[in-house]
């Protein structure tokens, strides 16, 4: 054996692994005799032992073993010997075989070994390793007998590790961006106040204290719904999905708030899931993401409407400060009074005119002509509101009832009313007179 | 109408108001509007507080929301 592979053999290592097969299913080592498990390698000369011993396997030229055997019994040393460890190295030569199982060799500088993972794992794993990127592979040292090759099986590859993790991430980032899921023109603004808060997160977590608290100080009119989900580990994805859905069935809420507190990279990964990810940009109302992570942003953060870097912050930015509403709706409400007052104002200037008009035609004592013009000008109309806004004026209207605001709209002999504060004056036009300013209307 | 579309109407009205001479007509109509918009907001804003629930989906799939405490 080569203690040192020069490159050209793990190429070609490589290549061979395509055409390996899983050895368990090989009808070789279906018939075979399996020595028991503790026998220790023994020194060369002690197997040419006297014939007292001849009938053991393998001690006597008589009862030499097939290479089958031997094969197969340092695997079964060598896996009972070992637990499974992590390793360290490049990969190099991986295959992907169309049953799912990946082969490829994992090296260094000095040393190389086989490693094939069967479908079952390589589907957990988030990506293929690629040529020349290193992995830290949980794997069981085995032996391939059709070779006679160690072998290493690996069972996980570490997700945390930044090369597999970023590759599986840029992976899903590019196609879902290519589909425009991450687009700016899909986000939707977060509403003024949200009557309901639904908050997609484990109904155990920090996270949805923190929300919980920050919303019933803020706004404490605001409800919260929690769907509980899982967030971290194997069915996060589904729970989360599922969660998600049970808000946009249910139809209620405003605005989702979609997170979890801090957490390792992988206990983050079910916010990099492709159904979570499409699950949120598909809800029907705006999504927060909150997942607690000053590093790394999340797809799910991508996806969202907005996002937050932790729970509470999300929450801060779903619900505003009922204090400011109400001090902006006041503040609306006096500006309207102000506004409905100057609107009078300049509305009781146009109309005096006409109302002196009115007036004469209304009455030709001196005395009542004075009386119909305070009531015109110092009353408004006790219907509307305004009345108490305007003290001032009288409205006057035509025989259809449209208002009058200018003294062209009037001809002598028209009749007109003019509404006060207690009844109205039926009266018809004797001559009108214009006072020479341009009337807007 | 939302909370919201109320406040956007109100400020509408406000600034219609404040910006331009109009029909006594129109203008009473659009304080009546607003003073209606602004009783709703109010309204609004003096709810009750809410308690925190949970979304649970009953085995006959009827999504229910129940009191978190209860």
């Amino acid at each position: 054996m080569n203690s040192r592979p020069a490159r050209p053999a793990a190429r070609s290592g490589g290549r061979q692994g395509g055409t390996q097969g899983e050895p368990d299913t090989l009808a070789l080592f279906d018939d075979l005799e399996v020595p028991p498990a503790p026998v220790a390698p023994r020194p060369e000369g002690r197997a040419r032992r006297p014939a007292a011993r001849s009938d053991e396997p393998g001690l006597s030229p008589e009862s030499a073993i097939s290479v089958a055997t031997l094969t197969l019994a340092t695997r079964d040393i060598i896996e009972g010997a070992v637990e499974p460890l992590w390793v360290r190295g490049e990969v190099v030569g991986l295959k992907e075989h169309r049953s799912g199982h990946w082969y490829f060799t994992l090296k260094d500088e000095n040393a190389q070994i086989r490693c094939v993972m069967w479908a079952s794992d390589a589907r957990r794993a988030l990506a293929a390793p690629d040529e020349g990127m290193t992995i830290i592979a949980l794997g069981k040292l085995t032996v391939f007998p059709a070779r006679g090759e160690l072998q290493l099986r690996v069972l996980r590859i570490d997700s945390s590790g930044d090369g597999l993790w970023r590759k599986a991430f840029e992976k899903l980032r590019k196609k879902l961006e290519a589909e425009g899921l991450f687009a700016a023109e899909r986000k939707r603004p977060i509403p003024m106040l949200p009557a309901c808060v639904a908050v997609v997160t484990s109904a155990d977590g920090a996270a949805l204290h923190d929300i919980v608290s920050v919303v019933s100080r803020r706004c404490p009119i605001t409800q919260v719904v929690v769907a509980h989900a899982q967030v971290q580990g194997e069915d996060a994805p589904k729970s989360l999905v599922k969660a998600l859905h049970r808000v946009a069935r249910w139809g209620k809420a405003d605005v989702v708030i979609l997170g979890r507190g801090g957490g390792s990279r992988e206990d983050l990964w079910a916010f990099n899931d492709e159904r979570v990810v499409r699950a949120a940009a598909g809800m029907p109302v705006p999504v927060i993401s909150a997942v607690g992570h000053e590093v790394d942003v999340t797809l799910c953060d991508l996806a969202a409407d907005l996002r937050a870097a932790t729970p509470s912050a999300a929450a801060e930015a779903a619900v505003p400060r009922l204090s400011d509403l109400v001090r902006h709706v006041r503040r609306l409400g006096a500006d309207l009074r102000d506004a409905a007052m100057a609107q009078v104002e300049s509305a009781r200037e146009r109309l005096a005119d006409v109302g002196v008009a009115v007036a004469r035609a209304a009455s030709h004592p001196i005395e009542r002509r004075r009386l119909a013009l305070e009531g015109i000008a110092g009353r408004l109309h006790a219907l509307s509101p305004l009345a108490t806004l305007a003290r001032g004026y009288a409205v006057i209207t035509d025989g259809e009832g449209a208002p009058v605001t200018s003294v062209t709209a009037v001809k002598p002999g028209d009749a007109i009313v003019a509404r006060l504060r207690d009844g109205s004056i039926h009266a018809r036009t004797e001559r009108t007179e214009s006072s020479g300013e341009e009337v807007n209307e | 109408m939302s909370f919201e579309k109320k406040v956007q109407r109100l400020e509408e009205i406000v600034r219609a108001l404040e910006s331009k001479d109009m029909s006594l007509e129109k203008g009473l109509k659009l304080f009546e509007e607003g003073i209606a918009c602004l009783r709703d907001a109010s309204t609004e804003l003096s709810k009750a507080e809410a308690a925190v629930q949970v979304l649970r989906e009953r085995t006959d799939g009827i999504l229910e929301a129940t009191d978190l405490r209860a």
